[in-house]
């Protein structure tokens, strides 16, 4: 029986006897009146009358044309960006700049091509004494499955694997919340879709709060417990659709065409032509 | 677990499998020996055609010596001592010059490269002082410092400080800022950050600055020899042009090849080590 036959609350209830402790999961509180950009064209509203709270442990997508601003949300979540209308919390806490509680894996991998893999998932761990960081980084590597590729170099992955070693260099600071902005859009759809199931079961395992960027409506329904479609011009959300499906979901069911329908409708509807 | 193991056991696992890639190795290794052997067919052969010649006494003895006997100039020099003297002053002085002139070199391109307020204070001054010719500042360091040790060694410094001074501040300006995002978000110090992610990202250009330095430091101590020394390999030249022996002059410009391919060698060898996998 493989573990993706369990529900959800069954694989966390095995994992609290794993190595790592259970964390604390992260709960966001997002309101974004006013984003702005100074464009060559003057100032750009780019981010408009956005409010969103996300519970714990809960996985959020969040799908849009592009250029409506789904980077640049993240970015605020990750602290990345400061200036802006509106105030964003994690846990009761103002974000106010890039933390180690939150974790972040970019559209390109970003890993340092002069360390290692390991040395790439441990980068944020030096305040960790060096056995809780070596212990940590074997953790997330069996994690992501990678493990035995540990003493490479970055330009020796596949775009799939370093895609994972970043995944597993967010995960070793311990985030409360994960922020991932498309990460598999430049793997092949094969790849893609495996990376989706290790997603989820790393999700599971770590009972980490998501949000994901995508530009795939697939992905989406098939990893979101909630899909925040976003609309362009100023970028703002415009519908919140849960998608109640047990996992693990099939692709190519009735009901989970239907809900992908429904987010392409959603998306349309607000797409000028 | 099942699905996650499936998930290692893919393509690229058996593209990485050693036998493949030691071959392939050996066979570039071969490659590359060929390639040297190639490169030393005519410089013997020159070495033998100039012997020949020599010996039958087409080229003037006093014009042109034979190998032989610029080998054994050299080695009767050696013998009395004489040689490692002067051998041993030229490389002191290549080697203190060359150090003040990095040394200033990297903290002038390590600045500007990172303030770009000092960029915009320095950069235009070093780049037109840059484009003055640097044997062009010759007299006026015999005016401030006189003849002995200090204008040559300033000399040196000056031609090994604009290449990496340049080579660095490039470097520093142009570090993928995605990357320095990175330690953004992992909220690394200013300090932090230079020794984690700026410095070893410009590494591999701050070494290409060295050794071109370096290459200048050479030329620059020929030039400060050849204006009046009473030591070193370029003295040495001098010396046999005024005595009329082209044996040493010819013997001089060999030791000087000799000397700056071996250091650049050295500094090739230690950036190589610095660099790891990314030197290839
Ligand atoms: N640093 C910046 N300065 C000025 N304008 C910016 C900046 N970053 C983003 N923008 C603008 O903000 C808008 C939204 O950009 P953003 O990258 O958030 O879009 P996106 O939804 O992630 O698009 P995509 O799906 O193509 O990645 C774009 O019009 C872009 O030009
Ligand atoms: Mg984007």
């Amino acid at each position: 029986m493989s573990r993706s036959d369990l529900s959800i609350d069954e694989v966390r209830k095995n994992q609290s006897t794993s190595r790592e402790p259970p964390r604390k999961c992260g709960a966001l509180d997002i309101v974004i009146s006013r984003k702005m950009f100074a464009g060559v064209e003057g100032p750009l509203t780019v981010l408009r009358d956005i409010s969103l709270t996300v519970q714990p442990g809960e996985f959020v997508c969040i799908v849009g044309g592009s250029g409506c601003g789904k980077t640049t949300f993240l970015r605020i979540l990750a602290g990345l960006e400061t200036e802006y209308e509106g105030c964003v919390r994690l846990d009761e806490q103002q974000i106010a700049g890039p933390d180690l509680n939150r974790g972040v894996v970019f559209q390109e991998h970003r890993l340092l091509p002069w360390l290692t893999v390991r040395d790439n998932v441990a980068f944020g761990l030096s305040r960790a004494s060096s056995p809780e960081r070596s212990g940590k980084v074997q953790h997330y590597l069996d994690l992501v499955g990678l493990r035995s590729f540990e003493r490479e170099y970055p330009d020796r992955l596949s775009g799939g694997m370093s895609q994972r070693v970043a995944i597993a260099r967010a995960l070793a600071g311990c985030p409360e919340v994960l922020l991932l902005d498309e990460p598999f859009a430049s793997l092949d759809a094969l790849t893609r879709i495996r990376m989706q199931e290790e997603l989820l079961r790393i999700w599971q395992a770590e009972q980490t709060t998501v949000v994901l960027v995508t530009h795939d409506i697939e992905e989406a329904v098939y990893l979101a417990d909630r899909i925040v479609v976003m609309s362009p011009q100023p970028g703002t959300i415009r519908n919140l659709l849960p998608v109640d499906l047990p996992r693990p979901r099939e692709r190519t069911s009735t009901e989970f065409s239907g809900i992908r329908r429904a987010v392409l409708d959603e998306l349309l509807a607000h797409t000028v032509v | 677990m099942s699905t996650a193991e499936q998930n290692h056991r893919l393509p690229w696992k058996a593209a990485a499998a050693p036998a493949p890639k030691s071959r392939v190795r050996m066979k570039k290794w071969r490659f590359h020996l060929s390639d040297r052997l190639l490169g030393w067919i005519i410089p013997l052969g020159i070495l033998v055609v100039w012997e020949i010649l020599a010996r039958l006494a087409v080229l003037p003895p006093n014009w042109l010596p034979a190998p032989t006997v610029i080998a054994r100039t050299i080695y009767e020099m050696g013998a009395t001592g004489d040689l490692w003297k002067h051998v041993g002053v030229t490389i002191t002085r290549v080697a203190v010059g060359f150090l003040v002139g990095a040394t200033a070199g990297t903290l002038l391109g390590g600045l500007t490269g990172y303030f770009s307020v000092a960029r915009k204070l320095f950069d235009p001054l070093l780049q037109s002082l840059r484009s003055v010719p640097s044997i062009a500042w010759v007299p006026l360091f015999l005016l401030w410092l006189g003849i002995q040790e200090s204008s040559k060694i300033a000399l040196i410094s000056l031609g090994a400080l604009f290449p990496v001074y340049l080579n660095l501040s490039v470097a520093m300006r142009h570090v993928d800022p995605k990357l320095l995002e990175v330690g953004k978000l992992y909220r690394l110090s200013s300090f932090e950050m230079v020794r984690r992610i700026i410095f070893p990202a410009v590494l591999p250009q701050y070494i290409v600055g060295l050794r071109s330095g370096l290459g200048l430091a050479w030329m620059f101590v020929v030039a400060a020899e050849l204006l009046g020394a009473s030591s070193g390999i370029g003295y040495l030249m001098i010396d046999g042009q005024m005595t009329g022996r082209a044996a040493i002059i010819l013997g001089s410009v060999l030791l000087f090849a000799i000397c700056g391919k071996t250091t650049d060698w050295m500094m090739n060898a230690a950036g190589t080590r610095l660099l790891g996998h990314r030197a290839r």
